[in-house]
């Protein structure tokens, strides 16, 4: 037998222990291995080194199992920081609503006194409170409900990478 | 065992301590052993044990049951594992190797495997496995002592079965010299 056989039933031997092989080619292996020293070797070699690796025991702290159990309590209040989130959100309603209204009250009440300390059209100040103010703020309101939806959304990707 | 996963999944979902507690009791050894293997050292590895816990609490509601726990759980402690050797500077961007994990640098310490050899076939894989690149290694303990299948060691490491399956090759090459030509 030349050594190119060796060399496949060895690397069939190798295939053998990391994952298994199929039926067939086991045989074949088994055959060979009833006939070959050198391979019987290899084997013997291969699962004598296997078997060394459960001669090992590392020691662990006896206190380690205690530390993790006792960090693992200590983060608690950690997780409910969703509370400051959705305060967070609220205010950003609350401050969105008051825009409106201030914008419109702001409108109706000053608007014809900034248009004649101007010298403009009523309809001029209007237009500007409108775009610049009253518009934007009822954007945000609007858009409010979505605003902890998007945050998730965010908050979900960064888990799923783990 | 599906039951079981569902069950811890179930629980890791609530944040139920109980459930937590009781697969720290469970897993604890087999990470420290893993992280040990996979580090080449003692140093830091209870730290990233607890890191690993706090990881599992914070993302256990990711791990759906649909499979065994114990590949996640390896797989959250190996990426910690990795960002920790990428801060020592162990881990190198442009390495050629598929994870750029390298070997520790040595030190007039005892390795962590010579001073866990119980058995003398242990004590001559000791030199042989601090030699080893931690890849190769990882794949040893995953293989033969943990007893995960092909497929969820290339899941937990990230890499391809023939990958692994070659790792484990190369593992075995370099220990299996340590018995040759000599009768059981």
């Amino acid at each position: 037998m030349n050594i190119h056989d060796h060399e496949s039933f060895q690397h069939m031997i190798d295939e053998s222990l990391a994952g298994g092989i199929a039926g067939e080619r086991e045989q074949s292996l088994r055959e060979h291995l009833d006939t070959c020293a050198p391979c019987q070797e290899y084997l013997r070699a291969s699962n004598r080194a296997i078997a060394g690796l459960g001669g090992f025991s590392f020691e662990v702290d006896p206190s380690l199992n205690a530390m993790v159990l006792a960090s693992l309590r200590r983060p608690a209040p950690r997780l409910n920081t969703v509370q400051p989130d959705h305060r967070r959100w609220a205010l950003i309603g609350v401050v969105a609503v008051v825009l409106t209204m201030g914008g419109s009250f702001f409108d109706l009440q000053f608007g014809r006194l900034i248009a004649s300390a101007f010298d403009m059209q009523r309809m001029q100040v209007q237009q500007g409170l409108l775009v610049y103010w009253i518009v934007p703020s009822l954007c945000v309101l609007l858009l409010f409900p979505l605003l902890p939806l998007l945050s998730k959304t965010g908050a979900y990707r960064e888990e799923r990478t783990l | 065992m599906e039951s079981d996963t569902r069950q811890i999944a179930l629980g890791l979902r609530r944040g139920d301590f109980g459930v937590l507690e009781a697969l720290v009791e469970q897993y604890q050894y087999r990470l420290v052993r893993y992280l040990i293997y996979l580090l080449g050292r003692r140093d830091g590895v209870d730290d990233l044990v607890q890191e690993t816990w706090l990881r599992v609490l914070k993302r256990g509601s990711s791990y759906d049951g649909q499979f065994r726990f114990e590949p996640w759980l390896f797989r959250v402690a190996r990426n910690l594992a990795v960002d920790a050797m990428r801060k020592r500077r162990m881990f190198s961007l442009d390495s050629n190797d598929d994870d750029g994990i390298r070997i520790a640098p040595a030190s007039d310490e005892p390795s962590p495997f010579t001073l866990a050899a119980r058995t003398e076939d242990a004590e001559r894989l000791a030199r042989s496995l601090q030699t080893l690149e931690p890849v190769f290694r990882e794949a040893l303990v995953l293989r033969f002592q943990e007893d995960f299948s092909l497929q969820e060691i290339s899941a937990i490491v990230g890499a391809p079965v023939s990958t692994v399956a070659s790792r484990i090759y190369r593992g075995l090459a370099t220990l299996r010299p340590q018995f040759k030509g000599e009768t059981a």
